[in-house]
C-alpha cells in the first residue's frame, strides 16, 4: 500500500463546483505523476459530503486535500501548482427553468438600454451640452446657432464611435482579440467574491483544514 | 466661402473629439464601477454580458440623438414609466456602486465600529434615496 515513491503533482482551480453530494479528490484537482497507477486511487479519495439538498459551498485548505492523500500513501511527495485554497459549492443539478433566465435576461437588458440612454441624457444636461454647443458655434462662426449644427451631427458621431471602440465589438463582432471591458470587470467581480469567500471562511474558522475537526461532514454554510 | 467651409470643419472636428472623448470617459465609469458586471452575476446570467453591452451601447447612442437633436417619441405615459422604472434602478444601482467604490461604508463601519444591524443601515440608505428623489420632484426643485 505505502510503497508509492515519487512526486505527485497537482493543481486546482479557486472556484469548483459539485453537482454530486459526495466529492472526490478527482472533482477538486488534475494530477500527473509518473507512475501511473498512483492516479486511480488518489482520485476516487473522499474529501467532502454535502448534505444532499440545496445550495451549499465550503473552502478546503490544500493541506487538508495533502494531508488526505498522505494518508494513503504516506510517502509520495506532493508538489501543488494550484490555488492554496478551493471553494467548493454543491448546487443540486436542476437547471432552472429557460424562461425565468429569459425573464432575467430580458430585464437587466431593460436596465442597461433605459441606464446607459438616461446616463448620457443625464451628463448631457448636467453639462448643459446643449449651451455650450451654442456658444462654440457663435465663436466659431459669429452666427447665432439654430441649435442643430455640424457640431451637434459629428458629436453624435462621436458618442456613437467613441462607445463601440470602447466596447471593443457589436453584436458578435469584435474589433480586436482582446476582451471587453465588461468581460474584464465580470472576472474582477468574481475574483473579488472568492477573496472575499476563503478569507471569510478563515477568519470565520469554518475552513476544512488540517488540525481541526468535522472534515468528513461538513455542513457547509447556506449560499445566499 | 473658404472660410465658411474652414469654420464648419473645424466644428466637425471638435464635436467629433468631444463625442469620443465624452463616450469613453462616461461609458467608462459605467463599467468601471461594475454595475453591469454585478446585475448580470446577481440574475445568474454572466453568459449574456456581450448582450447587456450592447444594450448599454444601443442606449447611450439612441439617449444621445434623443437628447441633442430633441426629437419626439410619442410613446405616452406607459412608455415613460416603463424609462422611469429601469432608468430609475439604473441610477440607483450606479449611485450605490460609487459609494461602495469610494468605501463610503466601511470606513464608516470601522470608525463608529458597528459590526451588526448592517441590513439595518442599508434598508435606511434605500428608503432615504428614495424618499429624497420623491421630495426633490414633489416640490419641483
Amino acid at each position: 500500500m505505502a510503497s508509492e515513491k515519487g512526486t505527485l503533482y497537482i493543481k486546482g482551480d479557486r472556484d469548483v463546483e459539485v453537482t454530486k453530494p459526495d466529492v472526490t479528490l478527482g472533482d477538486l484537482l488534475s494530477m500527473e505523476c509518473a507512475d501511473r497507477s498512483v492516479l486511480p486511487k488518489v482520485k476516487s479519495l473522499k474529501l467532502l459530503k454535502f448534505k444532499q439538498t440545496g445550495k451549499q459551498r465550503c473552502v478546503v485548505s490544500i493541506l487538508k486535500i495533502i494531508e488526505r492523500i498522505h494518508e494513503v500513501c504516506p510517502s509520495l511527495d506532493i508538489q501543488n501548482m494550484g490555488e492554496q485554497d478551493i471553494i467548493v459549492t454543491y448546487e443540486d443539478q436542476k437547471t432552472p427553468a429557460f424562461i425565468w433566465h429569459l425573464l432575467k435576461t430580458v430585464f437587466v437588458a431593460a436596465i442597461t438600454f433605459f441606464g446607459g440612454a438616461f446616463s448620457i441624457m443625464a451628463f448631457n444636461n448636467d453639462v448643459d451640452v446643449t449651451t455650450l454647443f451654442g456658444q462654440i458655434y457663435e465663436l466659431v462662426t459669429g452666427e447665432v446657432t439654430d441649435g442643430f449644427t455640424i457640431l451637434e451631427i459629428t458629436y453624435s458621431i462621436g458618442v456613437t464611435g467613441g462607445i463601440l471602440i470602447f466596447f471593443n465589438h457589436l453584436g458578435k463582432k469584435r474589433f480586436t482579440v482582446d476582451p471587453t471591458p465588461m468581460e474584464i470587470q465580470m472576472r474582477l467581480y468574481e475574483n473579488d467574491i472568492q477573496t472575499t469567500l476563503i478569507e471569510d471562511s478563515e477568519r470565520k474558522g469554518e475552513e476544512v483544514d488540517v488540525g481541526r475537526v468535522g472534515a468528513a461532514d461538513i455542513s457547509g454554510s447556506d449560499r445566499t | 466661402m473658404w472660410a465658411e467651409w474652414a469654420q464648419q470643419i473645424f466644428l466637425g472636428v471638435i464635436g467629433l473629439s468631444a463625442g469620443v472623448a465624452v463616450a469613453g470617459g462616461l461609458f467608462a465609469f459605467i463599467v468601471e464601477l461594475g454595475v453591469i458586471a454585478d446585475f448580470a452575476d446577481r440574475t445568474h446570467t454572466g453568459d449574456k454580458i456581450l448582450f447587456y453591452e450592447d444594450c448599454t451601447a444601443i442606449g447611450g447612442i439612441l439617449g444621445n440623438v434623443l437628447y441633442i437633436f430633441a426629437a419626439g417619441m410619442p410613446v405616452g405615459n406607459a412608455g415613460l414609466a416603463v424609462f422611469g422604472i429601469f432608468a430609475g434602478i439604473f441610477t440607483g444601482c450606479w449611485a450605490m456602486a460609487l459609494a461602495e467604490i469610494l468605501n463610503v461604508f466601511p470606513v464608516f463601519m470601522r470608525r463608529a465600529k458597528i459590526v451588526r444591524y448592517i441590513a439595518a443601515f442599508t434598508i435606511s440608505l434605500a428608503v432615504g434615496k428614495g424618499f429624497g428623489a420623491g421630495l426633490f420632484f414633489f416640490r419641483g426643485w
